[in-house]
């Protein structure tokens, strides 16, 4: 399938780019961090402790003014039938336990983060796949029978765009409710990842036996993004069309389902799969804006902690930056892969072309 | 002669070729010097070819872009007999590509087969039509034109198949060229396996078919009988390493091979009509004679008839019984290749011959037709023959359209037509009635012939040739008539 010429232009590519190595160092780092979850993250996710709550990263320590009761003698004082109360400053040290830190309710805020991967690899990549097979099949079909068939599905792609993706994401969360499909997470079911950290001796506490995989999310994020695909692909399909070789497969006898899949799709896969790197990392960001909305149905996604720390925003910053920081990192990482493929794998950018 | 000036006959030697017919043809190709028996050996031997497989009949193709309707094909007609290769020769933009797409029912957006009749021979298709659309029956003959689409795709494949320009872009870059030719096979194979009837339903247009495939993209392109097949048919057209070459990618390929290979794919399906468009104009000349020569090696073998298109007078000359040459969308004369290219008729077939050099007798300047090919937008077309405006001897006649003439002559033998879209065919050129230089419009390149001694008949034409091509010394092959011919152009000069 892979020619190996493509495979010495993507070589060449990467070898060449620093910016391309990084890429996926970055989302290979967040792949691994999603699979193996359980046996990293020091804490279930989940896990609350109010007496650590808003404990500040590593290396950071926060200072507040709190108004407290004046206590003496073990008691409180009333002055003029009020409790008297001053002010203090209240010192929050960071603890090694929790080296990112805890939110609100003193949950381990790396944990979470470790957890939220999951969400969002699972939203980028079923999003991705559902987003590409809708608007490669709408596209190809467009492009190759051009005409009505066409105009009718392009127009329906226009419709989509012209919607506002958030709104129209919002809208159907809120038609179809937040179905989720909990996937087993074998590493916990098998006992492996409790071994594991008994060895280690990670905190105690039971780790998820479920990943919640947000089925209503993932179609949402798809419906509102398989328009690219469909115009990339619909593109691609019309030039190809007028090749000799699509005429040449014609002239044989070959049907248009056999004309299509054989000799169309495998020439535009190209931009596909350059478009498909970039639409996982949109739809992270999709993902997370639902989230932080409030409409995902997730409990741990980054868009979701990023909205638990808005109310601590003045006092406790990291909690919503540090999922933030995720999010942006991954998004780099993924598009810094797309930037390489595209070197790697398009034309008419540079180099002496694929194949 | 005409081979000669493609520079291809001289490297290539035809002793493999037996046909009685067509060593007729190859003499006219090959020998320098005009006999007078060469005429009546090609024109007998197309009497020996079968029935016509496919009979082609007002055939018009038009496309409809901003600037207007183009009439690309304007009422087409002709024959093709069994086993015989018939050529379509014309000029860039004469309609000759529109006319092969439109018999195989490829020709795309905005273009479209407007009106016609493709009748092909084909019993079993008749028998299974006649219930349905007696009127597209007729005896073993089918109208291609009343079937439905799913029928006419049935049929490529093992009618038609088709063999393009430029090997180089016909292959698909991402496929290996044994996959492609097995491909072939197996769409015919799986054809087979369903009857005709039922693929017309669900072949039609597969749109529910591709998403099917969509979802299910396990479902295997080819088997392994037509990946065997596909080597056999590569080894055939001559590949070595049949293969280990079915594995290579069409860029490894050499564009010679690479038109091997489309030979191959093209006859997967064993059609009884293959179209030829512009089979040898991308390669080069050495190579050119080695696929025409696997061509006719072929079409010798497997008894298929050959609709050769090609704006190569030698091509023409080398391979072809018979012959159309096509202008403006129309076959303006078509014949058997002795009577178009020695005793044409056409001033346009004239001026086509008259145009190409001669080594055995090189001319100072070779006489090229003045003008260009018309836009064949409908409206500025007109009811004209549509070669008056660079017509030397365009008369007022000219001023309508154009039947087809059947030629006809004392020494002409019976049973060979020799049709021509020109009103010299019924009457000789008189010059009192010619058209003048502007009346085309100042800027038009037409130069009237001057007043012309010429008789009618065989004579006419004759020396209407010699001087269509002015400075151009005649060649001793050229017309029927041969040397006396000569000399009356000579006195010319």
């Amino acid at each position: 399938m892979i020619s190996p010429r493509t495979l010495r232009n993507l070589r060449r590519e990467l070898s060449g780019s620093l910016l391309a190595k990084l890429g996926i160092a970055i989302v290979v780092f967040v792949i691994l961090m999603a699979v193996f979850a359980p046996f990293i993250a020091p804490y279930p996710p989940g896990s609350q402790n109010l007496e650590e709550a808003r404990t500040p990263p590593l290396g950071f320590t926060t200072t507040e003014t709190r108004e407290v009761q004046v206590i003496e003698n073990g008691s409180v004082v009333i002055e003029n039938g009020e409790i008297q109360t001053e002010n203090r400053t209240v010192y929050n040290n960071a603890t090694a336990a929790h080296p990112l830190g805890t939110d609100g309710n003193g949950r381990d805020i790396l944990s979470r983060v470790i957890y939220g991967a999951r969400t969002s690899i699972l939203v980028g990549v079923f999003g991705t796949a559902l987003a590409a097979l809708v608007g490669v099949t709408v596209g190809l079909t467009a492009g190759y029978y051009r005409g009505r068939i066409d105009d009718g599905l392009m127009r329906a792609a226009d419709v989509m765009l012209a919607f506002p993706s958030l709104v129209l994401a919002i809208a159907l969360v809120g038609v179809w409710g937040q179905a989720q499909l909990r996937l087993p997470d074998p590493f916990v079911l098998l006992g492996l990842a409790a071994g594991w950290r008994d060895a280690l001796g990670f905190p105690e506490g039971a780790m998820p036996e479920t990943v919640v995989l947000p089925g209503t999310v993932i179609l949402v994020v798809a419906l509102v993004n398989w328009v690219w695909f469909a115009r990339v692909a619909r593109g691609e399909a019309l030039s190809i069309r007028g090749e000799e070789y699509v005429k040449a497969a014609r002239a044989v006898g070959a049907s248009d389902a056999r004309v299509i899949g054989r000799h169309v799709l495998p020439n535009a896969i190209t931009p596909i799969i350059v478009l498909g790197t970039i639409q996982v990392a949109a739809i992270i960001l999709l993902e997370s804006a639902l989230s932080f909305l409030g409409f995902s149905g997730a409990n741990v996604s980054w868009g979701f902690d990023i909205a638990l720390g808005r109310q601590y925003q003045s006092t406790s910053w990291w909690i919503s930056t540090i999922p933030g920081l995720a999010i942006v990192v991954t998004v780099i990482g993924l598009n810094l892969i797309g930037d390489w493929l595209r070197d790697a794998l398009d034309p008419g950018i540079e180099g002496e072309g694929g194949v | 002669m005409y081979g000669n000036e493609t520079g291809m006959d001289g490297d290539v030697t035809d002793d493999e070729v037996t046909s009685p017919g067509r060593a007729g043809t190859d003499g006219a190709a090959r020998t320098d010097g005009g006999t007078h028996a060469r005429t009546a050996t090609t024109a007998g031997t197309s009497d020996g070819f079968g029935e016509p497989v496919l009979k082609v009949r007002d055939l018009r193709t038009r496309f409809f872009t901003e600037e207007g309707q183009v009439n690309a094909v304007e009422g087409v007609s002709f024959d093709v007999r069994e086993g015989e290769v018939f050529g379509i020769v014309g000029e860039s933009g004469s309609g000759k590509s529109v006319t092969a797409l439109s018999l195989i029912d490829l020709v795309d957006s905005p273009g479209r087969v407007t009106g016609g009749e493709v009748w092909y021979r084909d019993a079993e298709l008749a028998g299974e039509t006649a219930d349905s659309r007696p009127g597209a029956v007729d005896g073993d003959y089918v109208d291609l034109r009343q079937v439905s689409e799913g029928v006419r795709r049935s049929l490529r494949g093992p009618a038609f198949s088709m063999i393009f320009q430029d090997p180089m872009t016909s292959m698909n870059p991402s496929l290996t060229v044994g996959e492609q030719i097995a491909e072939a096979v197996e769409v015919q194979r799986r054809a087979r396996a369903n009857p005709r009837r039922t693929r017309s339903r669900t072949q039609g247009y597969g749109l529910g078919q591709f998403f099917v495939d969509s979802l299910l993209p396990t479902r295997e392109y080819t088997s392994e009988g037509s990946e065997a097949r596909a080597i056999e048919l590569l080894e055939q057209v001559g590949i070595p390493d049949p293969a280990e070459r079915a594995d290579q990618y069409p860029h490894q390929f050499s564009g010679g091979m690479l038109q091997r290979a489309m030979i191959a794919q093209a006859l997967a399906g064993e059609p009884d009509v293959l179209v030829a468009d512009e089979p040898t104009t991308a390669l080069d000349v050495t190579i050119q004679a080695q696929i025409l020569n696997l061509l006719r090696d072929l079409q010798e073998e497997q008894d298929t008839s050959v609709v050769m298109i090609t704006h190569d007078l030698g091509v023409i000359a080398r391979m072809c019984n018979r012959v159309g040459v096509m202008y403006a969308g129309e076959i303006v004369e078509r014949g058997t290749l002795a009577d178009v290219f020695e005793e044409p008729v056409h001033p346009y077939t004239q001026g086509l011959l008259g145009s190409i050099p001669d080594l055995e007798d090189p001319a100072p300047r070779l006489q090229p037709i003045e003008g260009n090919v018309p836009s064949l937008i409908d409206s500025e077309m007109g009811d004209r023959c549509y070669f008056a405006d660079r017509c030397p001897k365009a008369m007022d006649d000219c001023l309508t359209r154009i039947p087809e003439y059947e030629v006809t002559g004392a020494d002409r033998p019976a049973g060979v037509p020799h049709q021509v879209r020109c009103v010299l065919a019924e009457r000789e050129y008189d010059p009192a009635r010619a058209l003048s230089a502007d009346y085309f419009g100042p800027d038009s390149a037409r130069e009237p012939a001057a007043a012309d001694g010429g008789g009618a008949g065989e004579d006419a034409r004759g020396s209407g040739r010699g001087r269509s091509r002015g400075a151009t010394p005649d060649r001793g092959a050229g017309a029927g008539d041969g040397h006396g011919d000569d000399g009356e152009v000579r006195t010319d000069e």
